[in-house]
């Protein structure tokens, strides 16, 4: 909300306080001035000056060369404009003046071959409006010589405040006063009232009639007749415009005007539009269509609150007025609605027309139910005032049920328990009284106050010692600087995924985090996908069923800049609608579950002076899936699974798993799917469910003693039929035999005409060992030519020459 | 005439050696000298002819000779070798190394791991919870009424009516009162979301971090001692700061937190919007309705409650213009980090 300081000084004497004090201080007491406009500051240098004399440019047909008197001194000066005539007065800036819009100085200039001395201004370039028609001509009765800041009262201090949405109170210029009453401690006047009423009575010409009373609780009216619709005085313009609003005529100035200076939002309809000259307040009770002043059909839901006079609605309660009851320029009777609506009701409202006014936002928020009658009453004056109108004797004030100031109790201990210190007796009541609550009842312990009806925050002990602590100052609290600490059980349920994140490092692969929300052509690849009832946009309309489709995205990205050899990870959440339902009802009809992935595309190696190049493959990705698990002690307790065949994501992939559960699935992207992502290279990526993967207990680790005594090691090399596969002859090297073998790998794989059509070699190197006793010659080169024997048996294998 | 022999051999094997550059010449040197039929040899041959009395000394003078003729033969392919072998080291040490390569975290993680390692280090607990949450635990257990004004602070991407994906850590709170009894000193870092338009400054997914210690004695005083601390070790000494009064309906008194733009110093820039302050968190105390919500006495039992965006700290730590990059993941934006 803007304000303007100038107005502010309507009601308070700040004489002597630096506008920047305020600013400050209002922040430090919570009413945060985010940012602040000084058009003193910006204005001092500009001047009104006199237009001597205009020539013709000689090198210029558009520029005219002016004589241009500064009240000291007759300057050259240079304009563009097509306006610009001698005997005008202007808004002149000299050298050395620095333009708000642009932000740049101005200096001496050479134009066309002729000096210029300055600038005449347009009411752009002082940021004062949009216009560059022409240069901003001066009213006659302005001083040359003066500066602009007091001649066209450019000296306000304007700030924009950010209102939290407890207080309500504060969205105008006399709730800003009344902080700065208590923070200033001083005195603050209300406008003074003078109200010339004339003597017909308003019972005679209007009349109100609240049949909803829960959602109107208030519904003050009073009539201003023979008001003389018209442009409204300077000085209200100048109030206006400073906050940032858009004069209209004296009528609509006015209530604005109330409404910014003491909150209540006001209304005022053409009382000769309104059948029965008569308003009743009462909610629909079907679907219905309205006209709003801004001439736009709105569809009312059944339930609304409805401002209607004798045959129809004339405004949507609390949100905006109707076309059919608006002050016209041929308007001469008006009926000012002044009136307190249920803040939920209004909300409501609003969202549902998805319509939210000056009047809706601060309805929804709060207004002060007692103040009514006032604003109705100053705003009558001042239309009556400015439209030379006469305003009826009496009020119409609808107030069945009188909403009475709340009485809050406080016990002064409770201050130290909170803020960690103690505020003097004395002075937490000077606060609380300069607030405007009011002692109700005291002893030595304990007092109650009242609480006066604009403050709907203030309803607990709490909300009273908030109100100490920012009056007093936040930087009064101490700041200790000892804690203790509780020596219970402690937990970091992120241990585990920390762990991950350095293993996956350690491995070299990078850590990206991906938007969960995702389009549905991602969202569906993968799972039963969950969809966002207010997405941003389709990209955005779901939730990811698994981390893949994500990745694979990012992957093209990167391929797409250059970026060919990705390894990455990520662990995140995905959400998946259990399969039997259509709808969340609970927390169990869905699950969400944080994932690891890996993924892995282009060069394992890049060609170096002393490697070859190696592209990654299923190996690459397999021996990285089980470096993790190795690191997670969890590698002797999980199994694999192999599978040929093609699935929604991979056409080659495999599983592990821990007693029968998938911990997850991995293998090589299918290119149907790298096609749908524009990936023209193989991707690799490994898919775990950490929360299962968290779940197992690993067997940890313990330290077994060095061997003492020397291993043996034996190479063999098979000719085998190609169909034989590494995982059956690995597992039958260790079923044939005896626990002296205590490591079999595999050094080499390949096929060759020379072995036979159909077949491929694989050399294995065995490890035998004891961890009691040096092993003799006999004993292993028996197990060994036993091995060799089983193992030609049973895969009908030759074995190579060695 | 032996004698003079040995002399003779002496020299000529000092001027041979003298010339030897290599192991061929070294090898000609060895075959010339002390094969078998090589020059020494040859005078050993010789000294069967010589007479009884000179054989004694003619033997030694000859012993001699071949002890010192093969100490230098022996000191010279020690030399050859040495030299060898330092031809061999002549490598190239400017070429390249054979880089192994080490991943990293996302700059995210990163920086709520320096996070966590503070509050850790002041005795907090390390606890998360789900994202897509119910709309009980984002708003109504937090003390915003329904249809309040409070709940436009954050604009919700809704799943059902009373489902939601989370605007803020701050269900969490509720998720840990309603596990543990007091004393509970945790943070609880994660991953949120808001509705918001998309531009350089914000984006529609988010990290928080949340801190929450419920105890007999927890004050605002503690509060700001617990985060002042933890400032200046995120951000550095001797920063100045500032508590302003602010509203989030679960915690009340509410403050939020300001320190020194560490960018102008306090002068006024952009990145602090001429005010020369940096906001960084939102704090404040429990609100008794919050514990209300829980079953956890408020006349007992007082605490704070603070939360800090962390896509926001990064950016200000590492001078980085627009949130956006964080979920892109260009690779080479990640690999910087």
């Amino acid at each position: 909300m803007k304000v303007s300081l100038n107005w502010l000084k309507d009601y308070i004497d700040l004489k002597g306080i630096a506008s920047n004090d305020i600013v400050e201080r209002l922040t430090m007491s919570g009413l945060e001035v985010e940012d602040v406009v000084d058009e003193t500051a910006i204005y001092k240098d500009f001047i009104v000056a006199y237009v001597k004399e205009k020539k013709k440019h000689p090198n210029a047909d558009k520029l005219s060369l002016c004589i241009v008197n500064t009240g000291t001194e007759d300057l050259q000066v240079i304009c563009g404009a097509p306006n610009v005539e001698s005997g005008q007065k202007v808004v002149f800036a000299p050298i050395g003046t620095l333009i708000p819009k642009g932000n740049f100085k101005i200096t001496k200039a050479k134009i066309r071959g002729v000096e210029s001395y300055g600038m005449i201004c347009a009411e752009d370039e002082l940021d004062l409006s949009d216009d560059h028609s022409g240069i901003l001509v001066l009213d006659e009765k302005v001083n040359v010589g003066k500066s602009i800041a007091d001649e066209l009262s450019l000296n306000d201090t304007v700030m924009e405040i950010a209102i939290t949405p407890n207080r309500p109170d504060a969205l105008s210029h006399i709730g800003v006063v009344r902080d700065l009453a208590a923070i200033y401690n001083k005195e603050f006047k209300l406008p003074s009232l003078k109200l010339h009423e004339s003597s017909h009575k308003i019972k005679d010409f209007a009349s109100v009639e609240i049949e909803d009373s829960e959602n109107c609780p208030r519904y003050t009216a009073m009539v201003v007749r023979n008001v003389e619709i018209k442009e409204s005085p300077e000085w209200l313009k100048n109030r206006l415009t400073k906050i940032g609003l858009r004069p209209i005529n004296n009528v609509v100035d006015v209530t604005n005007f109330v409404m910014y200076e003491l909150g209540q939002p006001l209304h005022a309809f053409d009382l000769d539009r309104l059948a029965g000259h008569k308003i009743v307040v009462k909610s629909t009770e079907v679907e219905s269509t309205f006209t709003t002043l801004d001439s736009k059909e709105r569809k009312l839901p059944a339930g609304t609150l409805m401002i209607c006079d004798g045959e129809k609605p004339v405004a949507i309660a609390g949100v905006m007025g109707g076309e059919n009851s608006e002050i016209s320029n041929s308007t001469k009777n008006i009926l000012i609605e002044s009136a307190f609506f249920n803040p939920a009701s209004v909300r409501k409202t609003s969202k549902r027309l998805g319509l939210s006014t000056e009047a809706s936002y601060r309805f929804e928020r709060w207004v002060d139910p007692s103040g009514t009658l006032f604003a109705a009453e100053r705003t009558a004056q001042l239309i009556a005032e400015l439209g030379e109108g006469e305003i009826l004797n009496g009020v119409i004030d609808v107030y069945p049920e009188k909403i009475v100031e709340k009485e809050v109790p406080l016990r002064f201990e409770r201050i130290k328990k909170i803020l960690g210190y103690s505020v003097p007796n004395e002075k937490v009541i000077s606060i609380l009284k300069r607030l405007g609550l009011k002692v109700k009842f005291e002893s030595e312990k304990e007092f109650r106050f009242s609480v006066p009806t604009y403050r709907s925050d203030i309803e607990r002990e709490i909300d009273l010692i908030e109100e100490i602590a920012r009056i007093n100052g936040y930087d009064n609290i101490p700041t200790i600087s000892k804690i203790s600490i509780s020596l219970g059980e402690k937990v970091d349920e992120s241990s585990f995924v920390d762990q991950t994140r350095e293993i996956a490092c350690s491995l070299g692969f990078y850590e990206m985090l991906n938007n969960p929300l995702q389009g549905e052509s991602l969202a569906e690849i993968t799972g039963n996908r969950i969809q966002v009832l207010n997405p941003q946009s389709i990209d955005m309309a779901y939730l990811r069923t698994s981390l893949i489709p994500g990745a694979l995205s990012v992957v093209a990205k990167n391929i797409n800049v250059g970026e060919k050899t990705l390894h990455l990870f990520e662990i995140g959440n995905v959400f998946n609608l259990n399969p039997d339902k259509e709808k969340i009802e609970s927390f169990e009809d869905f699950t969400e579950v944080q994932k690891l992935l890996f993924i892995l595309t282009g060069k394992e190696n890049e060609k170096t002076w002393q490697q070859p190049e190696k592209s990654f493959d299923i190996y690459s990705l397999k021996g990285i899936v089980d470096s993790y698990l190795l690191r997670l002690s969890l590698d002797k307790v999980v199994a694999d699974s192999y599978y040929n065949n093609e699935e929604t994501i991979f056409d080659l992939y495999y599983t592990k798993s821990y007693k029968g559960k998938i911990l997850g699935t991995g293998g090589r992207v299918k290119k149907e799917l790298l096609k749908q992502f524009d990936i023209p290279q193989d991707v690799y990526c490994f898919e775990f469910d950490l929360n299962l993967l968290k779940s197992i207990k690993s067997e940890g680790r313990k330290y077994k003693e060095p061997l003492k005594y020397p291993k043996s090691i034996r190479d063999l090399a098979f000719v085998f039929d190609k169909s034989v596969t590494y995982e059956q002859v690995i597992k039958f090297i260790w079923q044939m035999s005896s626990e002296l073998l205590k490591s079999v790998r595999i050094f080499d794989l390949f096929e060759n005409p020379s072995l036979g059509e159909n077949k491929k070699s694989m050399a294995f190197s065995l490890e035998y060992f004891s961890d009691e006793r040096t092993l003799t010659e006999e004993e292993i080169e028996k197990e060994f030519s036993k091995l060799i024997s089983e193992v030609s048996k049973k895969f009908n294998a030759t074995l190579r020459g060695t | 005439m032996l004698e003079e022999k040995i002399s003779e051999i002496n020299s000529g094997f000092n001027q041979d050696i003298a010339t030897i550059k290599d192991q061929k010449q070294l090898e000609e040197l060895r075959i010339k000298y002390f094969s078998r039929n090589g020059l020494v040899s040859q005078l050993f041959d010789e000294l069967k002819n010589a007479s009884k009395e000179e054989k004694p000394v003619l033997g030694k003078s000859l012993n001699t000779l071949r002890t010192d003729l093969t100490a230098k033969y022996e000191s010279v392919k020690i030399q050859l070798e040495n030299s060898k072998e330092k031809e061999e080291d002549k490598i190239d040490l400017s070429l390249p190394g054979t880089r192994r390569i080490i991943g990293s975290k996302h700059l995210i993680t990163q920086t709520l791991d320096e996070i966590k390692t503070i509050f850790k280090g002041l005795g907090f607990s390390v606890v998360g919870g789900p994202e897509l949450e119910s709309d009980y635990n984002n708003f109504s257990a937090l003390n915003f009424p329904p249809n309040h004004p409070a709940r436009d602070m954050q604009d919700t991407f809704f799943i059902t009516e009373d489902f939601l994906l989370r605007t803020h850590t701050s269900p969490v709170q509720i998720r840990v009162m309603e596990k543990y009894k007091p004393p509970i000193r945790v943070i609880m870092p994660g991953l949120c979301y808001r509705n918001e338009a998309i531009s350089s400054r914000s984006y529609c997914v988010f990290h928080q971090v949340e801190g929450l210690y419920v105890d007999t004695d927890v004050t605002f005083a503690e509060l700001k001692g617990t985060l002042v601390s933890f400032a200046q070790q995120f951000y550095g000494e001797g920063l100045k700061y500032r508590f302003r009064p602010s509203f989030f309906p679960f915690t009340e008194p509410s403050a939020e937190m300001d320190i020194t733009c560490f960018l102008c110093h306090g002068k006024g820039c952009r990145v602090c919007k001429h005010s020369g302050w940096l906001e960084i968190l939102g704090c404040g105390m429990v609100d008794p309705n919050v514990f209300g919500n829980v079953n956890i006495d408020h006349e007992k039992y007082t605490g704070y409650a603070f939360g800090m965006g962390i896509e926001r700290t990064a950016l200000l730590k590492y001078g980085i213009d627009d949130i956006r990059i964080f979920f892109e993941n260009d690779f080479r934006f990640l690999r910087q980090f």
